[in-house]
């Protein structure tokens, strides 16, 4: 290349630059930053998991619970940062000796954010509105053993049940109290620390706090979630300075550009994320136990999870994280072992086997699907690799159990219970697990439900209904200074009150 | 002339209707239900039925095409299947940003690649030439979203110049900040698109270079770059406004890009999510509006060229079209 060359690609470079400057009007570029002139101590976190609406009880959307739950909307009941539950607008409650009747006795005192009082006459509504024919709430059906629903006074729900759930409680926890009978949910007018200021959807969504909330103000001023489809703007914006928080990062990779740096904190915490290769149960050779313990021992999962995590996370064996309360070690159930998968597979009469994975095609599930094919190839299994979207993967796996196998994340807490409905998509079908799971929700106390559950699940483990892969760990990086937020991911909600900024 | 210009706006609602059909249909048949990935995993095949009934998808494809057709000549282009907003509020909000960036680009582009073609073309044996050649064709090669990336770590990350992404809270309300979120992403979307100007833009010259007319005016005593100037541009800006009208277009898809790579809250970042979401009374009616920008375009390049070449005036309708 001549110096004459240079010269005018140089040339070309500044002039575009001067005119992308003439635009500027010569402010700085901090001032910009999506979230524009933040106060005092108001913090802006960034976020991949926007709500697709703002309606409480849509299923898919984990964005609106992570925003909006316990900020803003409140339940009954919560859980906690440790798995507990705890009261929110019942202040307690009583169990009946049989277990089928539950008296709440509500929180006195509390306004939602349009100013009139909270009474019980809103949360029979809300309760009543969940199991309601029109509703397309994914609890629904985990709730319809509510048989009667009413107002006893002011102050008192009593809730009839037609069996016995020990999961009730924990069900209620994702029931958030609004106000009036808008079954669109438009208002968002709940009785939590914050209230909505403004949702722009693709962009951000901004909360304040409610000056009249009834328990300790937040300690902050305010927060803005801001939604980005592409991990690597998120964190571009995080290092420019335009964000406080991120809420997860998804990969090890984008974590160097933080690490020894003293102007970020990195927190590893657990979440209830399992990565899951599942079989489908219902058709050959995956409805021989043998074919699904062998297929399980030819897997490496602590390559796996190197590969993936960087060895951060942990390895599981079953659809339980130790934060559940049924949390049994059965990771060692099927270790890595090739030669033992070779002798099941030889045992169950499978050659040369042949067998499909359909993923939602992204980097985390191709790194996957390509070490489970060179794993199963040392076995003599090929794997064909189908990657497909994930309205695709909906339709033809959950819906219509078209498929032998798949890869997803399951982030629900306390979500082994799937495996005793035979209807569920992997298609797990044990008389036992499914008396062991019905037994529980009948239990005395809550140690002989976790007992109970404990057994389900160390018998799922041996049977390899699915094969769990690992838990994901739940990476956040903050600025520096930034403190107060929750380090484990043990729910959908983002409790974001106790989140301060030293300036 | 009004005579063609009534031929070829039939010849673009004609289009239209066809284009509205086949995204309509197209949309359909993609695998993939909108109830079932708005309800997520653990619904029920009857909350799913309850669903479906609720946005009208378990009506036959005719009938839900009917309605959203006289819905659109209505001033109503429905309602979002996800967050149950207007689509036309949608769409709207997020006109602000595509429009601007995109138009942006293109001017961008167009005061690049034209001086740099003609000056290519002109000067094509030199080192200058050889190395405009080069670096469209690395331009034309090289995806946008990566262009994005590497301007997003010089400007942004290392020297701070320009922020990385995002668009301030108050919009235009603040233009000197919202046309410095636009900078970058504008700058990488017209770098994406000057690369291909660049090379009809020279090929263009190079012919006109070539014509008699040119000839006689150097014979006359003009410089190469005079004979351009008085005779040849005008010739030239033919086929290049031809080009142009493309190149609008791209600048439109260019931004849809881009906006991933910035956090940009435009119509790309709308119609991505809508699509994953199977939202798809938001992606058809996207679809066809920019569908419907591409062929005004179209066809404002067109009267453009005949009046700039007055030769094209007394062609065949067909032959024009």
């Amino acid at each position: 290349m001549s110096l004459r060359t240079l010269k005018t690609t140089a040339l070309a470079a500044v002039a575009t630059l001067a005119l992308a400057a003439c635009g500027s009007g010569g402010g700085s570029a901090d001032d910009t930053a999506g979230a524009a002139q933040p106060g005092e101590n108001e913090i802006v976190i960034g976020s991949t998991n926007e709500p697709t609406s703002l309606q409480r009880f849509v299923g898919g959307s984990s964005g609106v619970s992570q925003t909006m739950t316990r900020n803003v909307y409140e339940p009954l009941v919560a859980i906690d940062v440790d798995g507990e539950i705890v009261p929110a607008l019942a202040e307690t409650w009583d169990i009946s000796e049989d277990a089928l009747t539950y008296t709440f006795h509500l929180r006195e005192g509390v306004t939602f954010h349009d100013g009139t009082p909270f009474t019980s006459a809103d949360a029979v509504w809300a309760l009543t509105e969940i199991i309601s024919d029109e509703s397309v709430a994914a609890r629904k059906s985990d709730l319809a053993v509510m048989d009667r629903i009413t107002a006893v006074d002011e102050q008192t729900v009593e809730v009839v049940l037609s069996a016995p759930t020990r999961s009730l409680l924990f069900y209620l926890a994702g029931v958030t109290i609004v106000k009036d009978g808008d079954t669109e949910h438009t208002t968002e007018n709940g009785t939590g620390p914050y209230e909505l200021v403004e949702w722009a959807q693709g962009d951000y969504l901004t909360i304040a706090p409610y000056e009249e909330y009834w328990g300790d103000a937040p300690a902050n001023d305010g927060v803005t979630f801001r939604f980005f489809t592409d991990t690597t703007a998120l964190n571009n914006a995080l290092l420019t300075g335009d964000l406080d928080l991120v809420i997860a990062e998804d990969s090890p990779d984008q974590l160097a550009q933080f690490e020894g740096n003293d102007a970020f904190t990195i927190s590893e915490g657990s979440s209830t994320t399992k990565q899951i290769w599942a079989f489908n149960d219902r058709v050959a050779p995956f409805d021989d136990v043998r074919v699904r313990q062998g297929l399980y021992r030819a897997i490496d999962r602590e390559s796996i999870l190197e590969a993936v995590w960087a060895g951060r996370g942990e390895v599981v064996g079953s659809m339980v994280p130790p934060t559940d309360p049924w949390f049994v070690d059965v990771a060692d159930t099927h270790a890595y072992d090739p030669e033992s998968a070779r002798q099941l597979l030889g045992e169950a009469g499978v050659e040369d086997l042949t067998i499909t994975l359909d993923y939602v095609a992204g980097d985390t599930e191709e790194t996957i699907a390509q070490l489970l094919q060179s794993d199963l190839a040392d076995v003599g299994v090929t794997l064909e690799l189908n990657p497909i979207d994930d309205a695709t993967w909906y339709e033809r796996i959950y819906t219509n159990h078209d498929f032998e196998t798949t890869l997803m994340g399951h982030v629900n807490p306390r979500d082994m219970l799937w495996y005793a409905n035979p209807d569920f998509y992997w298609g797990y079908d044990s008389a036992e697990v499914q008396q062991l799971v019905a037994d529980s929700e009948r239990a005395g106390s809550e140690e002989e439900q976790a007992e109970l559950l404990s057994q389900a699940n160390v018998l799922m483990a041996e049977e390899a209904a699915s094969a769990w892969l690992y838990l994901e760990p739940q990476i956040r990086v903050a600025a520096a200074g930034v403190t107060g937020f929750p380090v484990d991911q043990v729910t959908e909600s983002f409790y974001v009150a106790d989140i301060t900024r030293e300036s | 002339m009004v005579r063609y210009v009534a031929l070829r706006l039939g010849v673009l609602l004609a289009s239209l209707v066809l284009a509205s059909l086949v995204v309509f249909v197209i949309l359909r048949l993609l695998p993939g239900d909108s109830a079932g990935v708005s309800l997520g995993v653990g619904t029920t095949t009857e909350q799913l039925e309850q669903l479906r009934r609720d946005l009208g998808t378990d009506q036959p494809v005719l009938t839900q095409y009917a309605q959203w057709v006289t819905g659109i000549l209505g001033g109503d282009a429905g309602t979002s299947f996800v967050s149950r907003v207007p689509v036309a509020d949608l769409i709207a909000d997020r006109l602000s940003i595509t429009v601007p960036l995109s138009l942006g680009a293109f001017v961008l582009s167009v005061l690049i690649s034209v001086p740099v073609g003609v000056l290519a073309a002109v000067r094509r044996r030199s080192a200058l030439g050889l190395a405009v050649s080069t670096l469209s064709q690395l331009g034309v090669a090289v995806p946008i979203f990566w262009v994005g990336v590497l301007l997003t770590w010089v400007f942004a990350l290392r020297l701070g110049w320009l922020p990385s992404g995002g668009f301030p809270r108050a919009g235009w309300a603040d233009p000197a900040a919202a046309v410095e979120a636009l900078a970058l992403p504008g700058i990488t979307v017209a770098v994406a698109m000057s690369s291909v100007m660049v090379r009809y833009v020279r090929s263009a010259t190079l012919d006109v270079l070539g014509q008699d007319y040119i000839r006689t005016a150097r014979s006359l005593g003009y410089s190469r770059t005079q004979a351009l100037a008085r005779h040849g541009l005008r010739n030239g800006a033919v086929p290049v406004v031809a080009i142009l009208g493309i190149e609008l277009a791209t600048s439109l898809l260019g931004a849809v890009v881009v906006e991933a790579v910035f956090a940009l809250p435009g119509l790309g970042s709308l119609l991505l999510s809508s699509v994953l979401g199977r939202d798809l009374p938001v992606v058809q009616t996207l679809v066809l509006a920019i569908t419907a920008v591409v062929l005004l375009v179209n066809f404002a390049i067109d009267l453009l060229q005949r009046w700039i070449d007055p030769r094209l005036r007394s062609s065949s309708v067909v032959g024009a079209a």
